[in-house]
């Protein structure tokens, strides 16, 4: 039985600890920025620059027709905000990588760090079960990882709506975009999480923790990078697909989590 | 309140705790002692449901001890690890309110607030555990193992490593929780502490080699030494003590020192025969013999045992 008070005891120690040691946050926000100052870069300063449109580029052109369908807004916008809504939104799959680089930061921390600073023993004598720990460790970490990602979302739909032509950020909220930024990235991001909380239960360091949660941004980037080149369309059908296939694998994470966590291991091994 | 009955644990083919059998009753303070690696901690950690025992069986604050009672047993007991575990980045009040809520008890932060006044911490209350000195850190997490009150109180090495004040400190803390009726078990490497503090022993290294209250163990062992300081030669009067019932007699200058099985029937004996032969009594004085001897008789000395999963 899991009883949410324990975990709502334990999420709030996370949000606490991590509100005293904002530098966790330093490569978050570090990716944020970038995924956030990327596309207005290409999108906006690169013309600006070489005084070239992007509407005068054949390959985006060709590519915004291949998308249309799936922008039926921007296809009604002059070529220039057109092409920019386009470009845009192929940039929204690297602001995935926020939250996920958020639950890297703080999942690889989670149980190695109770480990490290000898607070896990004290914890696992409490009469919070295995299944309230991780969940807690989990949304601990999932919270500021959303809220990070959350500003960043805001920020580029402010950034768009006050520098890119007219229409372009109109054509940006749609139900395809919210389902990409509200549904798959939290997913993604719980992903990753389970990945660096299931990992920290069982090894000694929060780097190793860290780069195993790290291979979630393999393909996440394969699938911006596919996008950007046009390879292929990310149609919403193909988001609730892989919204659908993240959630089984996070339950399959959580269920081996509770599974592979060895108290007598930990603390046993762990002097 | 505690009844251990043939606990064993074994890690891989190294037996930690082989056939622990003892009882604690509420309001005593049973004192685990050995080397380090002779199964302190283990022991402590199957009493707390942090670890399962391969054999053997335990009832904690009238729960046994099983996978499905296990959440049971953890509000039942207080456990003082080895180290602190404060969270350095909390304050001492958040690091309690915590414990407080993880145990679900009502009105928490009322509950904190007793707490630290009881431990003395009011004044610490918003410091952050990474800024206390290392007996401030044992005293708030005693204060966090005792939170919900329990009827069961397991520590492990409380005073290890503190100053000779803050060890003080510690073990009256210790002390009070006897007096409010706790059961409480107390693994120490320090003989003097568990000399002062518990009612009773086990000497353990891998099994309990002696269970016992220290003064019986040192009865039990030496029996009670008499020192009789007589004027002049003292060694003129040994054939005297020993006629009167004394053992093991030395003479020192003007102390007689001997073994009496019965102190109370032997003493007056022995200083009747001495007055008797002439001998004039100056000072009649009994001797124990200290925990440190006791436990180095048990253990033999020069035992460690590093390096194990304890």
């Amino acid at each position: 039985m899991i009883v949410p008070a324990r975990v709502a005891a334990l999420v709030g120690k996370e949000l606490a600890e991590l509100a005293r040691n904002r530098s966790a946050l330093l490569p978050v926000l570090a990716v944020a920025f970038i995924s956030m100052i990327l596309p207005f870069f290409v999108g906006l300063a690169v013309p600006q620059i070489t005084g070239e449109h992007l509407s005068s580029d054949a390959d985006l052109v060709q590519a915004l027709a291949k998308a249309g369908g799936e922008l039926p807004r921007a296809m009604a916008l002059p070529d220039e905000a057109a092409v920019q809504a386009f470009v845009f939104h192929r940039f929204l799959t690297l602001l995935l990588l926020v939250p996920v680089t958020g639950a890297i930061t703080f999942a690889g921390h989670s149980l190695v760090g109770e480990k490290l600073g000898r607070s896990l023993e004290p914890l696992l004598a409490s009469p919070l079960t295995t299944m309230e720990l991780l969940i807690g460790k989990v949304i601990g970490a999932l919270i500021p990882s959303l809220v990070v990602m959350g500003l960043t979302f805001g920020v580029y739909l402010l950034g768009i709506g006050m520098l890119a032509e007219p229409g372009v950020l109109g054509a940006m909220v749609d139900p395809r975009t919210l389902l990409l930024v509200c549904g798959l990235g939290p997913l993604a991001s719980l992903v990753a999480l389970q990945v660096g909380v299931l990992v920290s239960a069982r090894v000694n360091d929060p780097r190793t923790a860290q780069q195993f949660g790290a291979l979630l941004i393999l393909p996440l980037t394969g699938l911006f990078m596919a996008q950007i080149a046009g390879a292929f369309v990310l149609t919403t059908e193909m988001i609730l697909l892989l919204f659908l296939a993240l959630l089984a694998i996070w339950v399959l994470l959580l269920a081996l989590g509770v599974r592979l966590f060895d108290r007598e291991t930990i603390l046993t091994r762990w002097q | 309140m505690i009844a251990a009955s043939h606990l064993t644990r074994s890690f891989g083919s190294r037996v930690a705790v082989e056939d622990a059998t003892f009882e604690v009753r509420g309001g005593e303070i049973f004192g685990l002692l050995g080397p380090n690696g002779a199964g302190k901690t283990t022991t402590l950690r199957m009493l707390a449901g942090l670890i399962a025992p391969t054999s053997g069986e335990a009832t904690v604050a009238g729960v046994r001890l099983a996978r499905e009672t296990i959440d049971a047993v953890r509000s039942r007991i207080g456990f003082l690890t080895e180290a602190p575990g404060l969270w350095d980045r909390l304050t001492v009040r958040q690091n309690l309110l915590v414990y407080a809520r993880l145990h679900q008890l009502p009105d928490p932060a009322g509950v904190v607030r007793k707490s630290l006044e009881r431990f003395g911490l009011s004044d610490r209350a918003g410091s952050l555990g990474a800024e206390l000195s290392k007996g401030l850190k044992q005293r708030v997490a005693l204060a966090r193992a005792l939170l919900h009150d329990p009827p069961v109180v397991l520590l492990d090495e409380p005073t290890s490593g503190l100053d000779p004040q803050s060890a003080r400190l510690v073990r009256d803390l210790i002390l009070d929780l006897r007096a409010r009726g706790h059961a409480v078990v107390l693994s120490t490497h320090n003989l003097y502490e568990a000399e002062r503090v518990a009612d009773r022993v086990g000497v353990l290294r891998g099994r309990f080699i002696a269970i016992a209250s220290p003064a019986d163990l040192r009865h039990r062992l030496f029996g009670t030494r008499a020192i009789v300081r007589v004027a002049g030669d003292a060694g003129a009067y040994a054939g005297v003590v020993t006629d009167a019932g004394g053992t093991s007699v030395t003479a020192d200058g003007e102390s007689l020192r001997f073994a009496l099985d019965d102190p109370r029937q032997v003493t007056p004996l022995v200083v009747a025969a001495l007055v008797q032969a002439g001998a004039q009594v100056l000072e009649v004085t009994t001797e124990d013999a200290p925990l440190e001897e006791v436990y180095f008789t048990l253990i033999g000395p020069g035992e460690t045992d590093e390096g194990d999963p304890r």
